[in-house]
């Protein structure tokens, strides 16, 4: 199956930058997720690689083979929309069948091609259905036949499950990415959910502005982020800006209220302004012991195998912390704890250039 | 602040019963959420509560007042919806003005209203701009502030999050819970996000097809499910196959399938029994005996592993393992895996299957 790269892709609409040097580079047969919040230019990548939509400037490559200037249908890939657009007065084996691809090929061929679309996405015992009577599951899985009937070998998922109850969507999430493992087609996957990227891509790359700011194996990017953003995008995290006072094996900086926290080593200099992440799931907090500021716990939120827990730090700085649920009961709102980490779970990034708070901003 | 309490309520749409003879009290500053799969009934209920559609049978009391004949402007209800519906010709403060405004209260009062909302759901800064300036976690905060300004004291929300992005979606549900409980309102909350009704609920109604299947704190929920079809919905689970081959004392021996022993802590049922096992992921743990496991999977989720497999009873079993040890585990190796007997919830084994039974769609 084909690869897929963007080279320094540029789209403008008016003056929103849609795709901004765009570089992105998708192996054969990977599942790659593309996340980042609305308006980060996700569905506008998806769109310019199936040509729907023309660029500004720069290539675009499927199977090495530059498809800059070539027509939507003759690139071998199918884009499966949030809403599926399966045509309602048409049944599930006529929408599956509808490709200009299939049409063409002989009775006993299409009849073939169609009792394995069906039995791969679980519904020969549908085909005469329309789409209005079927589940939101079965429509996307009807849509997902059609998309692969057609003979695509780059698949092209825009948000394939945010029509979809939130239970539904986690039991799905595995057969989709079965389903793509399976037939070992390329696939790129649009999602402003960190969640669903984690569990399903193989890479996942983070966008925003039109632009790819990090990608790697979901361990990378949770683990080592870029930036404060991607750091608090990819599972909620916890801010303390400083300076740094110590270098070595561990970072340590210090606040401009006189805190001092660790974090790991990193590369900027002595006395430089920086901010320090750390994953709210690898915040710790404690009656006593070692730590590096106190906090007064707000509230306490029960998320079953998770407490959610809110922490006000000196009055003024809202920190929060994950921790297993066995805990319950055993923190109450207005109790004084002490929070610290492990430095090696911290990271340290330059301070953003217009500021810690529009550098996270999500929307 | 009002109680709301549904007495037999039914609402039939032709040959559709959406609501079947729902009771429920939710107390004084309760929130309450109402959880369910799409078409479950939920939607239907909380316009039930609110007056946009009259019961076929059955009664609502909101401050113990029967609502037969009370319209919707009259019951004091603040409504936000899963669609924004905000005036896009008026500003950010007209926009929360217009309740006080339609109660013909004064100019000033009207801005000293607005002003007073939405500083509480911190928006002050944008109040002469208009929705179509503003993202969509901010146009949700101001349809609160909106329904917030009317003055009402029961806030009937209908998926006031679905249609934001995920990240936004979790910071604007502590926000959303934090407003509601300092200003003490009574609040019924409908939403299919069984994380989302965990962290910003006093309590939860679990509903399926028209009816009630259960209430109770997301605790109560999570951990001791009264219903298996509740065990599966909130929150993930691993259901075992099996039958009560002994108990005394509350310890169970669960033979499932392929012959493997499992031990639970339960009193309830009988040797012999067909039964049903519940085990969070969380409570499933890698040892030198238990279920033979075949691993399929292995995922990163940040703070911890999650790992797939297949059990040698060919039920499938996901466990966690902390972040450290996932190395550990690859897919084709096998594993032997055992359960926490404290935390197995166990179910007598449903007639019509457990597909069935626990069905989302």
């Amino acid at each position: 199956m084909p690869s897929v790269r963007l080279e320094k892709v540029e789209k403008r609409y008016d003056d929103i930058r849609a795709a901004e040097d765009l570089n992105l580079e998708v192996r054969d047969g990977e599942y790659l997720c593309l996340l980042g919040p609305t308006g980060a230019g996700k569905t506008t990548a998806l769109r310019l690689i199936c040509g729907l939509t023309d660029l500004d400037s720069g290539k675009v490559f499927i199977g090495g083979k530059d498809v800059t200037d070539l027509e939507p249908e003759r690139r071998g890939t199918a884009l499966l929309s949030q809403t599926y657009s399966l045509f309602p007065q048409l049944t599930v084996a006529e929408n599956i069948l509808f490709g200009p691809d299939i049409r063409d090929l002989p009775e006993e061929q299409r009849r073939r091609t169609l009792a394995n679309m069906l039995d791969l996405v679980r519904l020969t015992k549908r085909p005469d259905a329309f789409p209005g009577e079927l589940s939101g599951g079965m429509s996307q899985r009807t849509a997902l036949a059609r998309a692969l009937a057609s003979g695509a070998e780059v698949l092209l998922f825009d948000e394939p499950l945010r029509a979809l109850d939130a239970r539904l969507r986690i039991s799905l999430r595995h057969e989709l990415r079965s389903l793509a493992k399976s037939l070992k087609i390329t696939v790129i996957h649009v999602t402003h959910d960190q969640d669903e990227a984690l569990v399903m891509a193989d890479r996942i790359a983070l966008i925003r502005n039109g632009h790819v700011l990090q990608i790697g194996e979901p361990s990378q990017v949770y683990d080592n982020p870029v930036s404060p953003f991607v750091a608090n995008f990819v599972g909620q995290s916890n801010f303390v800006t400083g300076r740094i006072i110590e270098k070595g094996e561990k970072t340590v900086v210090r606040t401009e209220s006189g805190m001092t926290v660790f974090a790991r080593q990193c590369a900027m200099e002595m006395g430089e302004q920086v901010v320090v992440g750390v994953k709210i799931g690898n915040t710790e907090i404690a009656r006593e012991g070692d730590s590096f500021f106190e906090g007064i716990v707000e509230r306490v939120l029960f998320e079953g195998r998770n407490l959610h827990v809110d922490l006000l730090v000196e009055g003024t700085i809202h920190f929060s912390a994950k921790i297993p649920s066995w805990r319950l009961g055993k923190l109450a709102s207005g109790d004084k704890v002490m929070i610290r980490w492990s430095a090696e779970k911290a990271s340290v990034f330059p301070m953003p250039e217009k500021g810690l708070r529009e550098e996270l901003k999500v929307e | 602040m009002p109680t709301v309490e549904l007495s037999k309520v039914s609402v039939i749409f032709g040959k559709v019963v959406a609501v079947d003879e729902v009771d429920l009290r939710i107390h004084d500053g309760e929130y309450v959420t109402i959880l369910g799969p799409s078409g479950c009934g939920k939607t239907t209920l909380i316009r039930a509560i609110a007056g946009i559609l009259e019961p076929t049978r059955g009664e609502v009391f909101i401050g113990g007042k029967n609502m037969k004949d009370v319209p919707i402007e009259e019951r004091d209800i603040g409504y936000v919806f899963q669609n924004i519906a905000l005036f896009p010709n008026m500003n950010v403060a007209n926009n929360v003005g217009y309740g006080p405004r339609v109660h013909e209260k004064g100019i000033e009062e009207q801005v000293e209203i607005a002003r007073k909302y939405l500083e509480l759901v911190k928006l002050l800064d944008k109040m002469q701009m208009f929705p179509s300036e503003l993202c969509g976690g901010e146009q949700q905060k101001v349809s609160l502030a909106r329904a917030l300004a009317t003055g009402a004291k029961l806030l009937l929300l209908d998926e006031p999050l679905s249609a934001l992005d995920a990240r936004v979606r979790v910071d604007l549900r502590y926000e959303l819970r934090r407003l509601v409980k300092r200003l003490g309102l009574t609040t019924v909350h409908v939403t299919h996000d069984q994380e989302e009704a965990m962290s910003v609920s006093d309590r939860i109604v679990v509903m399926r097809a028209g009816g009630i299947v259960e209430t109770g704190t997301p605790a109560q929920l999570y951990t001791r499910p009264l219903d298996i079809f509740t065990a599966n919905f909130v929150g993930e689970t691993n259901l075992f196959e099996g039958w009560v081959t002994h108990c005394q004392d509350c310890k169970s021996a669960i033979e499932l399938r392929d012959g493997t022993i499992m031990n639970v802590v339960t009193c309830d049922f009988a040797e012999g029994e067909a039964v049903v096992v519940s085990v969070r992921p969380e409570f499933v743990f890698p040892f030198t005996e238990g279920m033979r496991t075949r691993i399929t999977q292995t995922i990163y989720m940040g703070n911890y592993w999650r790992i797939i497999g297949i059990a040698a009873s060919e039920d499938p079993v996901e466990f966690d393992v902390p972040v450290a040890e996932g190395k550990l585990y690859h897919e084709g190796q096998e594993v032997y895996l055992m359960v926490n007997p404290k935390a197995a919830v166990v179910y007598q084994r449903p007639r019509e299957g457990i597909a069935e039974a626990v069905k989302l769609e």
